[in-house]
């Protein structure tokens, strides 16, 4: 034990030197990489407003499923916006084929984009903060940045990776089922939503319970995809799902953001691990 | 229901960190409340010289604090809301400092705002508050539920902060709020009360871009109703309100983030900075047109400038965070304060003069600091004497003469006992109430000797975790206790023996936490160790077999949570990044790895998982150590659970909260804070079970060792206690039935079978568990159950150390140390109250001095001065023949003592249960409590939580019946209960009520000349006691409740039986007065409905 305490005295010179330089430099090399990487994925989500000229591009996304191709639809995204959608819907049984697009008017605000978007921003302004100028005094103090900067990116991804769940009386009162021209009918329930890098579509096709039907009514709860025989009660009425559409198309650029999400968050936890590396030498004391 | 726990904090000589990242005064410029990172609230009270000083901190949120903000009309009620940055809110009643109201919802909020709108408005208002949602939301003040939400049409965004305009003018209130990108929202608010209420849609009214990002601050000039300043962060403009154009832009300098700003007076405007400065402009009117209002609206633009006035800065560290906040004049003696608050827990006051004016040269002048002050200066300037548990421990010492640091403790209720891991890499372990008292206590002899102690030695580097096993699983052996250090050794010891019984090496980083695997799972027959390391390892340790199971290392983030599968024997890690790896423990084989909503639904999914709450008498104990984000931190800095959000989804893991979740009548809470090692303990005192075990002692004895016991007793003891003692064990007979039975059987078992007793109204499947963990105890040595009771009782003694005022009278406070060993306090202590959801609120040193009215008296623990009149009504209440028995002899004997701590300990409890029931159910209780009983007695198993009501039921109606004149008893029952209407503070009537209650004995000490005659009341009661002990079995344990609650009945027909004919007759008559007095008081619960409960009980059981 003595020997071990002598020994220390050496070497906590030595680490306190160490641990300057972690402070001073690398850290900042880290916030530095950081925040290239996070400019870089900001990019991806095409900020709207003046900041970039003229108005966002439009890019238009064909969805489909390997499947079948009963359900075809064409979105155009504007940012964070869906801007245009045609959704072609060929029905299971006359083959009879229905076509819905958006109202000219309108757009349909794609919320998970908009808070992945504000989250990534907020790391950004986080780090922005930060800068060479700034001079770390603690370990502790680069301990709490990374862990709020940690905190915007992890949910920045989880936003993208986990649609919300909802129901089928909610995705009934959604706005978007009333954002088409020719109005749906009400026997169509529409959900849009990003899945990872997806945009996903999903069309339910919904048959009326009969009041003698001798089924077992049960409303189903939460989900983000409903299977066929979910049932839920809207208005007056008893609903079932007799048919469930799902097609999706990969969105290029949120790939690109969720790997700028998950190399940032490696970078922050091993910059963390670094400082903790010190924490065993400066336990009691604020490193 | 249970009430609040008292508390008693021992602080060390460091303050606890607290990084404020919200700051506020209250409207009545006497509290400013700081939010911190650590997810502390502290109140500071303000002198009305501008002095700060710590006064309470609050403990509620397990995230980093956002937002503050009133939620009530101040000056009716004093609450304020806070948020943290994981969704949850709590409401503040600043004064109490207690948390009125908790929720979480899944909404990080960054601003808040309260409105009110008396005339059109039902209910406690709204909190209109915006983050990282999209929109306005709008949330009840009263009930912190979600109303409604205020959209808009126009490019909806996160919204980023907010002010509410009350212009006379315009005749209708507005919200006015700023979005991410810079967009201006205006809302109408009086007019589309209706439309929320009837949950219509409510969009913005007006919509304008403002050309800026980062907004910080909005506010609207109310001198001129005219202009609007909207602070960026880099950059401020002003606005004209009328139509929303710019009127002036200014830009920061020197790379400076502004981050919020106020209007001072009209044309005046003060704007600060994230490093602490702050500017005050006089907005002035350019060249040509001199008249404010523009002849023609909107054509006319730039009509001012701003003139730099004055500014303050803070000294040197310029580079640390600030957050600041202005505080407007109302009325004498009011000032205009500005106010900051830094990442180092400093806050900062400026008194900003009424009329700002620069120099004589035109140059800015300089604003001085007023007042500047931190929570370690209260701790260097009050705590005089550290009262840490530790300090006093004379453990090895370096050369400075300090103790090494301690880095984690552990506390042991079933044998008392503190273990604290060092610095050094030394354990010692104490017993726990004595160094408590060694660290509060002043004058006792045998408290000068260092409380014995244990040393163990093993470990080379800091104990960053510990263990008792045996705490969380009964099975395992008793001696055995695990610890972890810095350099990933874990060792396994023998307590006892004080023996390293094997050390593991993991070298895999320092060991941050150790938990013990489910009961059902095992492994060779036996339960496995789970060792969570610094590298993000997780380790099996098989303690019985000494060897390693599973290295499981592939982990890139820190380890969670987690989960085990008993049936397939996999351990289910949950990583911070939200990803899961599914373990086979037997093979030590990566059998999943899961992302994403898999990974979720894998944690949440409570079917497959056999979750280590599902197992009750365990989950406690080993939920506990998961989901203390607060109190048990382990040592090192990152820890298991980073900031728990995961997204905005609601944390599906059920708050369960803290050790004060098992009723125990003391412990030590360690609390450990966020990104530091400053720790400090707390005890708690659980003063209705201090009182259920204190009470059926002595009649145990007589059970016990018959009629010799009984007749001492008899000679000794007044009626009323014995009364009440009698009542008490009926109905805790129920709570307690296999405690009795136990001790029925044999008395040496009885020290375990009280713990067992402790726990038992948490579950109702309870009392089949605790048999079997009474068989497995059996093997086990006891200590014999006169130690519990000198236990017991000296934790009674110094809770009351702890609550009495000392100093108020010196000849009362020799006689208390004198009659009822009670000793005096060293300096006040820090008292605090713990609440059952994990809320608890601490005094902090130096808050007797807070208010400077409190100088005049001498009192050394006085909580409020409004103790002594509260304590001078309840004398005055008091009858002069009754109070406390005493003995004919004047001697202070033990048994004596204790009664009279009893006695105390019992009146405090029912003071702290009047005082603690909320106001709309203090009226309800007795309905609601007799509703859950009846319908539960028709059915056939009551479980124990209607046991929990109606022994609540029965305290209330106990704290009656132990008078003899009801009339003053209910005065009594009507003087608190109005204390609790006229809020009261529970600490300041508990003192109160304890101040007048021990001047009445001693009174009674001083001049006794002593009355020898045996009461004729206690003789009865005794036999009483004794006929309904003998016609009630415990075979019907279960049904005992209702004895207990039938018992005027029983006792009006007890007497005449045994032919005490005078007594009995007035003693019905008296139960009549109650009665009949009762029916007319209906606040004061039970007895209105007595009579027709107990005939349904008759029917049930006789028919």
């Amino acid at each position: 034990m003595a020997t071990a305490m002598a020994a220390s005295a050496a070497e906590r010179a030595v680490l306190e030197e160490e641990f300057r330089w972690l402070l001073n430099a690398e850290v900042h090399a880290v916030l530095r990489q950081l925040q290239d990487i996070l400019k870089e994925a900001s990019l991806r989500f095409t900020l709207p407003g003046p900041s970039t000229e003229g108005p966002t591009k439009q890019e238009n996304f064909i969805l489909g499923s390997c499947g079948t191709d009963q359900v075809k639809g064409v979105l155009t995204l504007q940012g964070d916006a869906l801007s245009q959608a045609d959704v072609n819907l060929k029905m299971p049984r006359n083959n009879q084929l229905l076509h819905f697009a958006f109202r000219e008017d309108k757009q349909w605000k794609l919320q998970q984009i908009q808070d992945a978007r504000n989250h990534v921003s907020q790391a950004i302004y986080l780090l922005a903060n930060r800068d060479e100028s700034y001079q770390f005094k603690t370990g502790a103090e680069v301990l709490k940045l990374m862990d709020a900067v940690m905190l915007q990116l992890t949910r920045a991804r989880n936003r993208l990776t986990t649609p919300a769940t909802l129901t089928l009386p909610e995705i009934a009162a959604s706005g978007l089922t009333r954002m088409f021209a020719p109005t749906l009918p009400s026997d169509l329930l529409v959900n849009v939503y990003i899945n990872l890098n997806k945009l996903c579509l999903t069309v339910y096709q919904l048959h009326a319970l009969q009041p003698t039907s001798t089924k077992n009514f049960r409303p189903s709860g939460g989900a983000v995809l409903h299977s066929p025989g979910a049932m839920f009660e809207w208005g007056s009425q008893r609903l079932e799902v007799s048919h469930v559409h799902k097609v999706e198309c990969v969105i290029p650029w949120l790939n690109d953001a969720l790997v700028y999400f998950t190399v940032s968050l490696q970078l922050c936890q091993q910059l963390k691990d670094k400082i903790s590396v010190f924490s065993s030498y400066w336990s009691s004391r604020p490193f | 229901m249970r009430s609040a726990l008292q508390a008693v904090a021992l602080w060390g000589r460091k303050a606890p960190p607290h990084s404020i990242t919200a700051i506020m005064i209250t409207d009545d410029q006497q509290t400013i409340v700081t939010g911190s990172q650590e997810g502390q609230l502290c109140l500071w009270s303000l002198s009305p010289e501008l002095k700060i000083s710590a006064k309470e901190l609050l403990f509620g949120h397990s995230a980093s604090v956002t937002c503050l903000a009133k939620a009530r009309d101040f000056s009716k009620q004093p609450y304020v809301v806070s948020a943290a940055e994981n969704g949850e809110m709590c409401l503040w009643n600043v004064s109490s400092g207690q948390c009125v109201e908790k929720a979480t919802l899944p909404y990080r909020h960054t601003a808040i705002c309260y409105y009110h709108c008396s005339f059109r408005m039902t209910g406690e208002g709204w909190l209109l508050c915006c983050g990282e949602y999209r929109d306005v939301l709008i949330l009840d003040a009263g009930t912190l539920a979600f109303l409604h939400t205020f959209s808009s049409s126009q490019s909806p965004d996160w919204m980023k902060c907010m002010c509410i305009v009350h212009s006379v003018r315009i005749q209708e209130d507005s919200l006015l709020v700023v979005s991410v990108t810079g967009e201006l929202k205006v809302w109408d608010l009086s007019s589309s009360i209706n439309s929320v209420q009837e949950k219509q849609d409510v969009y913005e009214k007006e919509s304008k871009f403002l050309d800026s990002m980062n907004c910080q601050t909005i506010r609207f000039c109310t001198y001129t109703e005219r202009l609007l300043l909207v602070v960026f962060s880099k950059c401020w403009k002003v606005y004209d309100y009328c139509d929303f154009s710019l009127l002036w832009t200014e830009v920061s300098r020197d790379g400076q983030f502004f981050a919020g700003g106020e209007v001072l007076a009209a044309h005046r405007v003060l704007v600060w900075t994230e490093d602490g400065h702050s500017y005050i402009y006089q907005l002035l009117n350019s060249g040509l047109s001199k008249c404010i209002c523009p002849v023609d609206g909107g054509v006319l633009k730039e009509t001012i400038y701003p003139h730099l006035l004055c500014s303050t800065s803070v000294e040197e560290n310029q580079s640390l965070h600030f957050v600041m906040g202005y505080m407007n004049e109302r009325k004498e003696p009011f000032y205009k304060v500005l106010f900051s608050g830094e990442v180092s827990g400093r806050i900062t006051l400026w008194h900003i003069p009424d009329v700002p004016i620069s120099k004589f040269d035109g140059s800015p002048r300089e604003i001085p600091v007023t007042t500047t002050w931190t929570l370690q200066d209260n701790f260097d300037k009050h705590q005089t004497v550290s009262q840490s548990i530790t300090d006093h421990f004379s453990g090895p010492r370096d050369e400075m003469g300090m103790t090494a640091a301690i880095t984690s403790s552990e506390y042991i209720p079933n044998l008392d006992k503190l273990i604290c891991g060092c610095e050094d890499g030394t354990i010692f372990i104490t017993e726990a109430l004595n160094a408590a008292k060694a660290g509060l206590l002043e004058g006792d002899s045998l408290l000068k000797d260092p409380p014995c102690h244990v040393l163990l030695r093993g470990h080379h580097q800091s104990v960053t975790s510990l263990l008792y096993p045996h705490g969380l699983a009964s099975k395992l052996d008793e001696s055995w206790m695990v610890s972890g250090d810095q350099g990933s050794c874990v060792i396994l010891w023998d307590i006892f023996k004080e023996e390293i019984l094997h050390t593991f090496f993991l070298e895999s980083g320092p060991v941050t936490r150790l938990l013990m695997s489910p009961e059902n799972l095992k492994i060779n027959d036996g339960q496995i160790l789970c060792c969570v390391c610094g590298d993000h390892s997780v380790a099996l340790l098989h303690l019985e077999g000494r060897q390693c199971l599973l290295r499981a290392r592939k982990h890139l983030f820190p380890v969670r949570t987690i989960r085990w599968h008993p049936v397939e024997n996999f351990l289910i890690v949950g990583c911070a990044d939200d990803s899961v790896y599914i373990w086979e423990i037997e093979t030590g084989t990566l059998e999943r790895h899961e992302t994403g909503e898999r990974a979720r639904i894998i944690l949440n999914c409570g079917d497959n998982v056999q979750l280590v709450r599902s197992e009750p008498t365990l989950s406690v104990a080993s939920e506990t150590h998961k989901h203390k984000n607060v109190e048990q931190r382990s040592s090192s800095g990152h820890q298991p659970g980073l900031v728990p959000c995961p997204g905005l989804q609601l944390e599906s893991s059920c708050k369960v909260s803290d050790a004060t979740s098992i009723p125990r009548p003391f412990n030590v809470l360690p609390v450990k804070t966020k990104w530091s090692y400053i720790g400090f303990h707390v005890l708690l005192f659980d003063l209705e079970n201090l009182v259920e075990l204190l009470l059926p002692t002595p009649i145990n004895d007589v059970d016990h060792s018959g009629s010799f016991y009984g007749s001492d007793i008899l000679r000794r003891a007044k009626s009323t206690v014995e009364k009440k003692t009698l009542t008490m064990r009926r109905n805790k007979a129920s709570c307690s039935s296999l405690h009795a039975e136990a001790q029925a059987k044999t008395s040496g078992d009885s020290l375990p079978s009280g713990d067992n007793n402790c726990k038992f109204p948490e579950e109702s499947d309870g009392i089949k568990r605790q048999k079997k963990m009474k068989s497995s105890k059996k093997t086990h040595p006891k200590p014999s159950r006169k130690v519990d009771a000198s236990l017991t009782i000296d934790m009674a003694k110094l809770f009351l150390s702890c609550v009495l005022p000392w100093g108020v009278d010196k000849e009362l406070d020799s006689l208390c140390t004198r009659h009822l060993s009670i000793l005096k306090l060293q300096s006040p202590v820090s008292l605090g109250l713990a609440s059952n959801e994990n809320l608890f609120s601490l005094m902090l040193p130096g808050w007797d001095v807070c208010s400077t009215e409190m100088k005049e008296h001498s009192g050394v623990n006085l909580f409020s001065r409004k103790v002594l009149e509260l304590s001078n009504k309840y004398t005055a209440t008091l009858p002069n023949q009754t109070g406390i028995p005493r003995s004919p002899d004047n001697h202070c004997n033990t048994l004596q003592q204790s009664d009279t701590i009893v006695y105390l300990l019992s009146r405090l409890f029912l003071v702290n249960k009047l005082v603690n029931m909320p106001l709309d159910l203090a009226c309800k209780t007795d309905s609601r409590s007799f509703k859950v009983e009846s319908v539960h007695n028709k059915g056939k198993f009551p479980g124990s939580d209607i046991l929990n009501i109606s022994s609540f039921y029965d305290h209330l109606k106990n704290g009656r019946n132990e008078y003899h004149t009801p009339e003053v008893d209910i005065s009594l029952l009507k003087l608190i209960s109005c204390w609790r209407d006229q809020a009261v503070q529970v600490t300041e009537a508990i003192q109160a009520v304890l101040l007048a209650e021990v001047q009445q004995h001693m009174k009674r000490l001083r001049n006794t000349p002593i009355s020898s005659q045996t009461d004729p009341v206690a003789e009865h009661t005794i036999c009483e006691r004794m006929w309904i002990s003998s016609k009630v079995g415990w075979t019907e344990e279960i049904e005992l409740p209702y004895v207990g609650n039938s018992s005027p009945i029983e006792t009006s027909v007890g007497p005449v039986k045994h032919g005490n004919d005078l007594n009995s007759a007035n003693f019905q008559d008296t139960e009549d007065i109650l009665d009949r007095c009762v029916l007319e008081e209906s606040e004061s619960a039970g007895q209105p409905r007595h009579r027709p409960w107990i005939a349904k009980v008759c029917s049930c059981r006789m028919c």
